[in-house]
């Protein structure tokens, strides 16, 4: 265990993840490889319900590839290939009677970019469930996702218009909303705030507080102080390898590997 | 030093003498194909320009050069590009959408994008043939709008493909991974998000192969569209002629009064060209303003 | 505690559904090869017939084509002699004019005088061919007849100038295309040792794009080889072997126009020369194509 002292500190403030939180989503010696290369190498993970894990780590080691796996966008690499497994409520994602569009029903996810459809905002939230035949109403689902995303008073009166007219931060709260109207159990967040402006990036994060009350959320940040503000439990990759995972407190604090220490203070990466 | 100015002067005002007249060249060839454009047209109008009025557009072809038209040919040809344009279509673009979307990199795939590359290649007098061949004969569909527009379908329809397949490719693959993620299949992102997106290229390119039957004669003349036609189809099984072959048939002739027609028949033609021309130039203005991703 | 899990299996509907329509339009694309294969298979079976009656030695070698007329001779060299002579006479209008065009397009045009050019050039491409032979019977032929005296009414000349005008635009685009695709770097290491344009332009881009360039002539080429209308129109009937251009020839596509025009019953040796001069056409389009697509990418992997 090493004491280092910190230039950030992790905030006390937000509920406490309550220790009993049931693991829904875990991954067992999960190996990922582009052809030969491995990107992804070994990794053992219990993600709690309910809660928001941060995956962290510099450039390239493969927490993008790790947090894609997870709802089984990896399937449309054709070099990726996996070894190990990735149980979700006890069965394994990639098993083959599962359906992977099945899986992207329960387990959702917003991209870097914001990538709105060029269609209408109500459309963009009301696609899903429609063609997955919703039989609640829609207009009920589209303003309760549209709220849920903190957009709704934003564009109440225009949900008419193009998703494209939106501003950056705009749109990437659509794409929560979307993600968030298919009712999904996990919400996978690859750097969703890395393409915005400060204040758009601060919105998303006081949405996460509010969002993990109802929803399990992954995010990939390569900004630690995200990691450290938002969190409950820290993950850090390097090359691949998953070095140290615990509760974001003692990661940030009281890291147990020398080299969690040497990131989370920024003396590489 | 100056031994080299001495050998370098003279080769710099010859170089850059060569220089410009080869520039002078270059243009001067370019706008010979213009010219010859303008002189094509010219000839075609005045030849055939008296011709073109509302009673060559409504009679039937006549041995009496003042009496004949080309109403015959123009409802024919309408009857063949609608025949064509249904059959074609749904094909290519179905082709299309399998080939970029659906299919994996494999030998098979390859070897049929490979086939497809090759049939843009083919003379279309040989589609003529396999169309009289199968359709005319084989299917016993005889000379009729519905073998020659099953065989100009196959004519046109590497470029519907290859046009539409540029369509689909253009649209960005954020646009897919968004739909994935929220558990759409590959079919449903297709259908509500990639071909709409696609749309106006596919229909540029469906325009312009459409452009493409209107003028081809030779395969016509192998299903056996008839050169003489004093009547307008009725249904696909009818017999027909459509403008080029009427066109070519006056053309053929040695009086002077009915290559006067056949160009009458290629204003019309060209015409109408221009005019689909001008409608894709438009849609792909248009869709380019609207674009953005 | 309830598990969410097994329902990661249902929904067995949709796939079916996906995979119905996944095999649809497979069929659809499948439809290209049927396609080829039917052309093959079609042209085949008349000219194995036709091969049982006519010797392919005499079909390939010899000199005189009346197939319609007794006595009934089968060699097919005047009829490729035509063909040649129009595909010859086009590309010695269509590639030096093509060529520089697409060099002026690419290396000196302004982009106004690109705005303007490519869709002339584009024009010139759509222009049905039977228009083309059109101008090449009411207008070429007379001003050649006015020139050269001794220019017959149908004559391979007037047809050659137009299908050249015909194939220009083609290979106006690819070349242009290719002259694109020479990295600018190039042009600049040439222009910095001093060259002036006009060397910089034949001695290194044109040479980096000649595999493009090339290929564009073969596939030109090919298009001009497969040319109907124009040369049924302009260049005669009269299957003769010659290399004066200012005679009546015959092409192998106009003798398949002139025997579908008559009244050819089935069956008969007639009827299959269609398919055999056709299946010679095929071959002979066939490995132009194959030739210039390779040479085609070999000439994209290099710079990528």
């Amino acid at each position: 265990m090493v004491e280092v002292g910190l230039t950030i500190q992790p905030t006390d403030t937000g509920p406490a993840v309550a220790q009993g939180n049931r693991h829904i989503l875990v991954t067992r010696d999960l190996s990922i490889f582009y052809g030969t290369v491995p990107a992804v190498q070994q990794v053992s993970l219990d993600i709690a319900e309910k809660s928001i894990t941060a995956i962290i780590g510099p450039s390239g080691c493969g927490k993008s590839t790790l947090i894609r796996a997870f709802n089984r966008m990896n399937d449309f690499i054709p070099s990726a290939r996996m070894e190990g497994q990735i149980l979700f409520h006890g069965t394994d994602l990639y098993d083959d009677d599962v359906d992977p569009v099945e899986v992207r029903l329960r387990i959702g996810m917003v991209f870097q970019k914001p990538n709105p459809f060029p269609k209408s905002i109500y459309r963009n939230v009301a696609w899903g469930p429609a063609i997955n035949g919703y039989k609640g109403d829609l207009h009920t689902l589209v303003e309760e996702s549209l709220r849920r995303a903190a957009l709704w008073d934003e564009v109440k009166d225009r949900l008419n218009e193009s998703a494209l007219d939106l501003s950056g931060g705009q749109q990437q709260r659509l794409c929560i909303a979307r993600a968030l109207a298919m009712q999904p159990e996990v919400i996978l967040m690859d750097e969703p705030a890395s393409a915005l402006d400060p204040v758009s990036t601060a919105h998303i994060e006081d949405l996460l507080y509010e969002l993990k009350k109802n929803y399990t959320i992954v995010i990939v940040t390569h900004n630690m102080q995200q990691a450290a503000r938002v969190s409950d439990f820290t993950a850090f990759l390097d090359a691949g390898r998953l070095i140290e995972f615990g509760q974001t407190q003692q990661v940030f604090t009281r890291p147990k590997e020398k080299r969690t220490g040497d990131y989370v203070t920024g003396r590489f990466g | 030093m100056s031994e080299h100015d001495d050998h370098l002067r003279p080769n710099l005002a010859r170089r850059r003498r060569n220089a410009r007249l080869f520039r002078h060249l270059c243009a001067g060839l370019t706008w010979l194909a213009v010219a010859l454009l303008a002189v094509l047209l010219i000839h075609v109008t005045r030849q055939g320009f008296g011709w073109v009025d509302l009673q060559f557009l409504s009679s039937f072809p006549s041995r009496f050069a003042e009496q004949a038209g080309i109403k015959s040919a123009l409802w024919g040809t309408i009857w063949l590009i609608a025949l064509t344009a249904l059959i074609s279509i749904p094909a290519g673009v179905a082709a299309a959408i399998y080939l970029e979307e659906f299919a994996a990199r494999s030998r098979i795939n390859s070897f049929i994008e490979i086939n497809i590359a090759n049939l843009a290649g083919v003379p279309s007098i040989v589609y003529g043939i396999l169309g009289l061949a199968i359709f005319v004969r084989w299917f016993a569909l005889g000379r009729s709008v519905l073998a020659g527009s099953l065989t100009m379908s196959l004519l046109i329809l590497p470029v519907i493909i290859m046009a539409s397949r540029e369509a689909i490719r253009a649209v960005p693959m954020s646009i897919r991974h968004a739909a994935f993620a929220i558990g759409a299949t590959r079919w449903q992102t297709v259908r509500h998000h990639v071909l709409p997106s696609a749309l106006p290229g596919v229909l540029t390119g469906v325009i312009l192969a459409m452009s493409r039957a209107i003028g081809e004669t030779a395969p016509l003349v192998m299903i056996g569209a008839l050169t003489y036609v004093a009547f307008v189809p009725e249904g696909p099984l009818d017999a027909f002629t459509a403008l080029p072959i009427q066109i070519f048939n006056w053309a053929s002739r040695p009086q002077q009064e009915f290559h006067q027609l056949a160009a009458g028949g290629i204003i019309v033609l060209l015409v109408v060209l221009l005019a689909m021309n001008a409608a894709a130039i438009l849609i792909r203005q248009r869709s380019q303003r609207k674009a953005r991703w | 505690m309830t598990t969410v899990a097994p329902t990661l299996t249902g929904k067995r509907r949709r796939r079916w559904s996906e995979r119905g329509i996944r095999g649809v339009l497979f069929l659809f694309a499948v439809l290209s090869v049927l396609t080829t294969l039917g052309i093959i298979i079609v042209l085949a079976r008349e000219t194995v017939g036709f091969f049982r009656e006519v010797s392919v030695f005499s079909f390939l070698f010899g000199t005189r084509w009346t197939p319609l007329l007794e006595p009934k001779s089968f060699g097919v060299l005047p009829l490729l002699n035509g063909t040649l002579m129009v595909v010859v006479g086009s590309a010695l209008i269509a590639i030096p004019t093509g060529l520089a065009s697409a060099v002026y397009l690419s290396e000196y045009a302004s982009p106004r005088m690109r705005n303007i050019s490519k869709p002339i050039l584009e024009i010139l491409a759509g222009i049905p061919t039977v228009v083309y032979g059109y101008f090449a019977l009411t207008f070429i032929t007379p001003v050649l007849k006015l020139v050269l005296p001794g220019t017959q009414v149908f004559n391979a000349a007037s047809a050659s100038i137009v299908v050249g005008i015909m194939i220009l635009p083609m290979v106006a685009s690819l070349c242009d295309d290719a002259l694109r695709a020479v990295p600018g770097s190039l042009r600049e290491g040439a222009y910095a040792l001093g060259a002036t344009s006009y060397e910089t332009t034949t001695r290194v881009v044109v040479p980096g794009a000649l595999s493009g360039v090339v290929a564009a002539f073969v596939l030109a080429l090919s298009r001009a080889l497969g040319e109907t209308m124009a040369v049924t129109l302009a260049a005669g009937a009269t299957p003769r072997l010659t290399l004066n251009p200012l005679e009546s020839i015959q092409t192998m596509t106009a003798y398949i126009v002139q025997v579908s025009l008559g009244d050819t019953p089935r069956g008969t040796i007639e009827y299959q020369t269609i398919f055999t001069v056709g299946a010679l056409l095929f071959s002979i389009t066939l490995i132009a194509n194959i030739v210039a697509n390779r040479v085609m990418r070999h000439f994209r992997e290099v710079y990528e």
